[in-house]
């Protein structure tokens, strides 16, 4: 790998020492378990859909500079907003609503100001753009929910990137459940044309009988590049209800590591991609039922148009002791045309016996009969299509329980759609 | 509630009990242990073979020795030390036996013993009616009798060893060896190119339908020695031909290699049917001993409206690493698989195919069934592609798994790559145990427990089963080891 590259991001790395309590040590470990490995590239198994290329070429600095862009509407009805400007976390523009007095909400470096040894509680990730984000560790919100306490709105997290071409964002977000909480979380990253790189991890630890509902909305701009991961960890009977919506940027990556470590936990992952010329959709799932009793669920709805790609590589691991789980997985990609193209690796890894797992995966085009059937009735072909999307995309979009959140969505969804170039012929 | 103790017993009786585990002494001709040029000089030499076969032998080791074994299966095994293995070896015998009667009466036996009638008048034990077996019997690297020559000549068929069709029929070989599976294609293919001994070597003319279907019995003999046959079969335009490939190794304590090419080429509207039993030794019930097999069978369906299916029934082996793929070049071109895989104590396998679609309208289908028990490990690993230019293609794909015991693991790894639109792609796969309500519908019907769970399996793998040609699905169902009662055939 580049020599330049490594030691662009060790300066960087080393720069950011003594920001954050009791961070240094985790810097550094991450920082080698990342130069031992390098970026992935093609022939790397978990990333042989998407291309790395741009990250083997240059560096990606550290943006320091806080510009004013203008702030997006919100989704929906929400209980507070914390808004990120170039990975950086801004009090002015953040909005937290009557929410302190319920739960408490930090940024990462007051956080461990005063108990610096959980600093260890973070994820140090394996892979290394995981790595990475972690030897930058820089900025990111810590979000306690006490037992028993239910937050009913959702609380959003805007990401916006501005002006910080060939610049990279680093976040990191931690959230914890007490027993029995609930809390939902929208994740929104949003940027202009420059060509930044946005990489943020967010892990939570949902202990007994709670439950986190997790809403992830790509919006990046078109010359981004956007990595993310969640690392999800279940104690008994709670539950993890994840739903992401990659739209934007040239090249995104989303990967959820869900394990299920107590009975009777249920995680759904939920993802919709609609990749338009030139983008790329990768999206993975790992689901490693570690205990008994549990169940998992995953729908993925994709759809590709001219030069688009979408690729979905989903994996449900069963565990010796992890008898009566139930697992089931469903991807359906459509492509419009030649030029677009469709992966997937849907996986089973199976050491129990009395479990119940399935998989169904299909590619394929949007059915001719439907539309005729649809046009036959007096519909235009280009509303039919859209109509036919609609339905297509809503499956994945069903467990959000926001209306409004998910009416925004499926309104992403319509317009993408008529933006469409390529016209697939009846 | 998990399968029967009766089910498992006979699960684990097809490869705890190795009936076939035993070996025939008779005089070998080796090459030294290890691999150099020297050795592969020596193969060469041994057979007789032109100069041109030599270079092209020489060319793939030359490849292999800057290749990389493999390591992305879900497979463990001790490192292969490729000094330690005899890389030929074969039966004593200064002429080639002239017919049956001269063929080591030793080898004769032990085909008796394994239930195989290699004599023709003993084809099928006699049954009267019986489509006729060609046996072209490999004891260890050579071909040492085949049979039915006669009456394939008259159609036109070339059915042969291989190294004798490299003498007689030079250009054909030229032509198609390596087109499909080249040198440097993978690792133990590339091995196989550099120190192949024997293989099989079929030619169906133009417009000619194989009056009978050929067989070749594989078996390893000799304590160290990797085999590794080279298959060639070529189905000239509107040909059909029926190829059955069956096996079974005698007892040893020791790994053996084994790597094997099959090369299938289909011209226009030709079709091959491909079926093969498996059952080496798998090893002992600790996971000592057992054959390593890394196998390439891949067939390329150059003609429009052609056809090959593949089907297996995988028992045996200590290690299995096996993808039986097509090339789906000719429009309207269909691709078939259809596999059993079964695997106990620590038996480890990782099978499935690839389907790369090129042709416009082409279809395939994917059905694969794996059944673990005892400690053993079981992958379903397959790709099915489908290229810009190929419009219309269709795939269906679904593979199950069934999990007999608590130890063993089951996995699945499919890959889907798509890059036109109008291809109709479908993939369904299933992970379970025998389910408690089919169980207990069957029983609610008066089957006993043992029954149903024998009615069960059955139906599990009867997709695959149906596909066998008939004498192969009775023998597959002896290596399944369940009590049948004639449900399933």
């Amino acid at each position: 790998m580049n020599e330049q590259v490594i030691s662009g991001y060790k300066s960087q790395s080393l720069g950011l020492h003594g920001t954050i309590p009791g961070a240094d040590q985790l810097r550094e470990k991450a920082f080698s378990n990342f130069e031992a490995q390098g970026f992935p590239t093609k022939k790397s198994e978990d990333w042989r859909y998407s291309d790395m290329r741009q990250f083997h070429k240059q560096a990606y600095g550290l943006v320091d500079h806080a510009a004013k862009p203008e702030l997006p509407d919100m989704l929906g009805e929400t209980a507070a907003r914390f808004v990120f400007i170039n990975g950086r976390y801004s009090e002015d523009l953040s909005d937290l609503g009557d929410l302190w007095q319920a739960i408490s909400i930090r940024p990462l470096a007051n956080h461990f100001m005063s108990n610096e040894y959980r600093v260890n509680e973070l994820i140090t990730g394996t892979d290394a753009v995981s790595c990475l984000n972690t030897a930058m560790l820089r900025d990111g919100l810590v979000l306690s929910v006490p037992a028993g306490v239910e937050i009913d709105d959702p609380i959003e997290i805007v990401h916006v990137m501005s002006d910080a071409s060939n610049q990279a964002a680093h976040v990191r977000h931690v959230v914890e459940l007490g027993e029995y909480a609930a809390v939902s979380v929208i994740e929104r990253f949003i940027g202009d044309d420059s060509a930044y790189w946005t990489n943020s991890v967010l892990q939570a630890r949902v202990t007994e009988g709670a439950k986190l509902r997790h809403i992830r909305v790509q919006e990046d701009g078109a010359n981004a590049v956007h990595t993310a991961k969640s690392y999800i960890n279940l104690d008994g009977g709670s539950e993890y209800i994840c739903t992401n919506v990659a739209l934007g940027g040239k090249m995104s990556r989303f990967d959820a590591e869900v394990r299920i470590l107590v009975d009777g936990a249920k995680a759904i992952v939920n993802g919709v991609a609609l990749a338009g010329s030139g983008q790329s959709h990768d999206m993975h799932v790992h689901i490693s039922h570690i205990a008994p009793h549990s169940s998992s669920d995953q729908v993925f709805r994709t759809v590709a148009d001219s030069h688009g790609k979408t690729s979905f590589q989903g994996k449900i691991t069963v565990a010796k002791d992890a008898q009566r789980t139930l697992a089931d997985q469903s991807f359906k990609a459509l492509i419009f045309d030649k030029t677009a193209e469709a992966n997937a690796k849907p996986e089973l890894e199976i050491l129990a016996d009395d479990v119940k797992c399935s998989h169904g995966a299909t590619v394929g085009q949007l059915d001719d009969k439907a539309i005729f059937y649809l046009t036959s009735r007096g519909i235009d072909p280009e509303t039919a299509r859209q109509m036919l999307v609609a339905a297509f995309t809503a499956e994945a979009l069903e467990k959000i329980e926001f209306d409004d959140i998910k009416e925004a969505l499926s309104g992403r969804i319509a317009t993408w759609m008529l933006t469409r170039t390529a016209t697939p012929k009846a | 509630m998990a399968a029967t103790a009766k089910t498992k017993q006979q699960v684990e009786d097809m490869s705890g009990d190795y009936k076939y585990g035993f070996s025939t002494d008779v005089d070998m001709d080796m090459a030294p242990k290890g691999l150099s040029e020297d050795v592969i000089r020596f193969i060469s030499a041994k057979k007789d073979e032109p100069s041109w076969m030599l270079d092209w032998r020489l060319k793939a080791y030359r490849a292999w020795l800057k290749m990389e074994e493999p390591n992305w299966a879900k497979l463990n095994y001790p490192k292969i030390d490729y000094n330690d293995i005899y890389f030929y070896a074969a039966p004593k015998s200064q002429n080639k036996p002239k017919s049956l009667d001269e063929v080591d009466p030793e080898i004769l036996r032990m085909y008796e013993k394994l239930g195989i009638p290699l004599r023709e008048q003993e084809v099928l034990a006699g049954v009267e009616g019986a489509a006729k077996v060609a046996v072209d019997a490999v004891f260890d690297s050579v071909s040492v009798a085949t049979t039915f020559r006669e009456e394939l000549s008259k159609a036109g068929v070339i059915f042969m060893s291989i190294s004798e069709a490299v003498k007689e029929y030079p250009d054909l070989v030229k032509k198609y060896l390596g087109t499909v599976v080249p040198q440097r294609d993978n690792y133990f293919a590339a091995l196989n190119c550099a120190v192949y001994t024997d293989g099989t070597f079929v030619y169906i003319p133009k417009g000619v339908r194989c009056p009978m279907e050929l067989s070749t019995y594989f078996r390893i003999n000799t304590e160290n020695t990797g085999q590794f046959e080279r298959t060639l079969i070529i189905a000239e335009e509107g040909s059909y031909v029926s190829y059955l490939e069956g096996c079974t190794a005698p007892m040893r304590d020791e790994n053996q290699l084994h790597a094997a090419v099959v090369e299938l080429i289909t011209l226009e509207n030709a079709e091959i049917k491909y079926s093969t039993v498996q059952n080496w030794y798998p090893g002992d019930k600790d996971g000592k001993g057992g054959i390593y097999n890394f196998v390439t069978k891949r067939a390329l369906l150059k003609g429009d409206n052609s056809k090959v299916s593949w089907t297996q029934v995988e028992t045996g082996s200590a290690v299995t690493w096996k993808y039986p793929s097509c090339i789906l070049a000719g429009d309207n071109s269909v691709g078939e698989f259809y596999s059993v895989a079964v695997t106990n104590n620590y038996q480890q396998a990782d099978t499935g195919t690839k389907m790369i679609h090129m042709g416009k309208n082409t279809s395939s289908t994917i059905i694969s069934k794996g059944i673990s028990a005892g400690k053993s490990h079981n992958t379903y690993r397959g790709l099915v592609k489908v290229l810009s230019g190929a419009d219309n293609v269709r795939n269906y794909t679904q593979c199950d798994s069934l999990l007999v015991s608590s130890t063993s693991g089951a996995h699945t790894v499919p890959y889907i790559e798509v890059r036109n639109p109008s291809a109709q792609i479908e993939h369904e796969a299933t992970t379970s145990k025998i389910s408690d309500d089919q169980l207990f519908y069957c029983r609610a019907r008066g089957l006993d427990e043992e029954e149903a769970v024998a009615m069960i399996v059955n139906g599990f793998c009867k997709e695959v089963m149906q596909h066998l040609p008939m004498e192969f699905a009775v023998e597959a169902q002896k290596l399944l080891g369940i009590s049948l009662e004639g449900s399933v055939g």
